[in-house]
């Protein structure tokens, strides 16, 4: 039977994000206003209610800011005994009149403090709440933990098990979508809990020797196709996000896309040895009284109401079960091991595109596969490199904590460019006469199925047609657990001309960042094994390339992600090949070139190291 | 002319929203408008709520209930 867990976080956030900023526009800041911590606690109480009365139960996470107020701490104990919540710590929440006195910034994001501050401000806030309960906290979180922070909770207070520790592909999208003002840059992470690595937070660990020793849940679960696309904070379990992407309908305030985003996350189980996981935390900010943007406090209060009603039904029913933070953590280090991948056949359940993504994410990687272009991989993060990634003031990433892609169709192009050069995608081309087709123009749609240890997608048959040939080819990807490499098959099931044979371009083109600009490429080297003939290009953008028949692998080091990146071939007049890019086109492209004929099949590995 | 302030909602700019772009407004008193900092957008609030309707053409599937994300017939 399915197992879908649901964490439920509340937090009492004496100063709510946003409220300050918006119901006291037009007066000048004051953090103490009577009126702002009222609300703020009546927010609290609200939403607490609202999951009780659907037989929910919550993990509240006290504030800094809450710590220092006798009712938010009568409440927390109160509900911890009556309803079994569990009283844990956010590190969210920190701005309030001793915090700003205490510290002298106005910062508030922990990931962004100097590891300096980092721990004078972590063993503050325990140390307070150790005051107001008599007990460490369990469970802990931010919208980010950095790794440095995270080792640094586990080896002061061990009893931390679960956190809060990253929000799906928010970075430059939501950067921009606030008018360059929100620092939130935490792409290329897990969309689902994992075990954090002790290097770098958004790359799972492999084993027991690499466990950051606590379980980090997202903030929020969050659509896996328009995230990616749109605003991260439009379209994830949380009611009010919905509202702010304006889906609902305003006539009769219905929002079933809220719905079909929890029953997609809930449909995952099929592809996770029948375990799915929904997390909703919403901040006492967006139920403020004076509504938030178009929607009035009614509209806010009714959909947080429809959501804890939604989850409660499923409950009811007996398809979902509600764990607090700290008994999720317990559960998954019993159920699941570190190399156990977590894999998502997403389709758009929002634009009606009938897209359909597959995500992929283990300690080696996480990998996205694009049916609408053929089965592309249109984003890859190498998480096989565990790159060490400081953050915070003092640290080269101050406010970047995103997880460095080699491809990323958004930010540096996928197919389509303008005019001239190449977009990061790894497909492939089939040539006939003189004639070329890219896979990313073949629309299809896969299926996922488990063979062994080994997740595989098989792509259902694209047809390609050249003027004098028409051919059926079917991808079937395979991802083998515990290893750091992704099989990609080509099978021409059938040709009209069987005696015809076509050329197979199998190509990668990457790059790296965090960011839709071009990084500093001088530093890379490509690389054709061959034997006697291998060849090496220092990259330096003047449009070189190299090639080695039947060459054993071609690959690209990139020092500045401690990164290797390789593919190697299978099948008949292979050919390996690197080029570099140019100043226009700053990107790198390994391939492999070979022949198929009628039932035959062409494979690819592209594999993931650390270099250094 | 007093200095715009805030109106009954905090609307954001639709123009801005289409874009991508979470753009609260403000609200001009005198001219019973609400005025966006960022783009060339104006219009009072029927016109805001309008355009928010307009925004909405992407969301195809936004009233739609799913209940098979693999099947692409339902």
């Amino acid at each position: 039977m399915d197992k879908f867990i649901v964490n439920i976080i509340h937090r009492p956030e004496m100063v709510p994000e946003y409220a300050e900023k918006v119901t006291g526009q037009g007066k000048a800041e004051d953090l103490g206003r009577k009126a702002l911590l009222t609300e703020s606690l009546d927010i609290f109480k609200i939403q607490q209610a609202c999951a009780h009365k659907n037989g929910l139960k919550t993990t509240i996470q006290m504030t800094y800011a809450s710590l220092f107020n006798a009712e938010a701490v009568a409440l927390a104990k109160e509900h911890h005994e009556t309803f079994g919540d569990e009283i844990a710590l956010s590190l969210l929440g920190l701005p309030c009149e001793q915090f700003r006195e205490k510290y002298k910034t106005k910062d508030f994001c922990i990931w962004m403090f100097s590891m300096e501050d980092k721990k004078a401000i972590v063993r503050d806030v325990f140390g307070k709440f150790y005051e107001a309960f008599g007990f460490y906290p369990a469970s802990t979180g931010s919208y980010y933990m950095d790794a440095d922070l995270i080792n640094f909770i586990k080896a002061e207070y061990p009893s931390v098990k679960c956190a809060v520790a990253t929000c799906w592909e928010e970075g430059p999208k939501a950067y921009h979508t606030c008018n360059n003002s929100w620092y939130t840059f935490m792409d290329g992470g897990p969309w689902a809990p994992w075990i954090p690595s002790k290097a770098n937070t958004h790359a799972p660990a492999a084993n027991a020797e690499e466990d950051s020793g606590i379980v980090a849940i997202p903030h929020l679960s969050r659509d896996l196709l328009a995230c990616y696309d749109g605003n991260g904070s439009n379209f994830g379990t949380h009611p009010q996000n919905v509202l702010r992407g304006m889906i609902y309908d305003t006539s009769t305030w219905e929002y079933p896309y809220l719905y079909n985003l929890i029953d997609q996350y809930r449909s995952l189980a099929k592809f996770n040895n029948s375990y799915a996981y929904n997390m909703m935390f919403v901040g006492p900010g967006w139920m403020n009284k004076m509504g938030r943007w178009e929607q009035p406090y009614e509209l806010l209060l009714k959909s947080y109401e429809d959501g804890c009603a939604y989850y409660g039904k499923l409950k009811k029913e007996g398809r979902l079960e509600d764990m607090t933070m700290s008994e999720f953590a317990d559960w998954y280090r019993e159920n699941r091991h570190y190399t156990e991948p977590e894999c998502a056949l997403w389709r758009d359940i929002l634009y009606g595109s009938d897209k359909q993504l597959f995500w992929y994410c283990d300690p080696y990687m996480r990998a996205c596969v694009n049916m609408d272009q053929g089965g592309a991989i249109v984003d890859l993060r190498p998480y096989a490199a565990k790159l060490e990634w400081p953050v915070g003031i003092g640290t080269p990433h101050v406010q970047d904590a995103s997880y460095p892609f080699l491809i990323q169709e958004k930010y540096r192009a996928g197919y389509f460019t303008h005019y001239a050069g190449e977009g990061t995608v790894r497909s492939a081309k089939l040539c006939y006469r003189g004639e070329e087709a890219d896979l990313c123009l073949c629309r299809t749609k896969a299926h996922f199925s488990q063979e062994g240890t080994e997740r595989v997608l098989t792509l259902d048959p694209v047809e390609i047609v050249f003027r004098d040939m028409r051919l059926t080819l079917q991808t079937v990807i395979r991802f083998p657990e515990g290893g750091s490499g992704v099989r990609i098959e080509r099978h021409v099931l059938e040709m009209s001309d069987p005696a015809a044979e076509v050329t197979l371009n199998e190509y990668m083109v990457g790059c790296y960042g965090t960011t839709e600009y071009a990084e500093d490429m001088t530093s890379l080297t490509l690389r054709v094994e061959a034997g006697e003939e291998s060849e090496e290009i220092a990259y330096a953008y003047r449009c070189r390339e190299a090639s080695a028949v039947n060459a054993e692998r071609v690959s690209c080091s990139l020092p500045p992600i401690k990164t290797r990146v390789t593919l190697e071939a299978e099948g008949r007049d292979k050919c390996g090949y690197v080029r570099e890019g140019y100043a226009f086109s700053p990107m790198f492209t390994l391939g492999y070139t070979g022949t198929l004929r009628e039932k035959e099949v062409f494979a690819t590995w592209l594999r993931l190291e650390r270099e250094d | 002319m007093a200095q715009a302030g805030k109106g009954r909602l905090n609307y954001r700019c639709p123009s801005c929203f289409m874009r991508d772009l979470d753009m609260d407004m403000f609200y001009d008193k005198d001219k019973d408008e609400y005025y966006c900092l960022r783009c060339q957008y104006r219009g009072n609030e029927a016109d805001v709520l309008a355009k928010n309707e307009l925004a909405r053409f992407r969301y195809g599937a936004m009233n739609k209930r799913f209940t098979d994300f693999e099947d692409f017939g339902k």
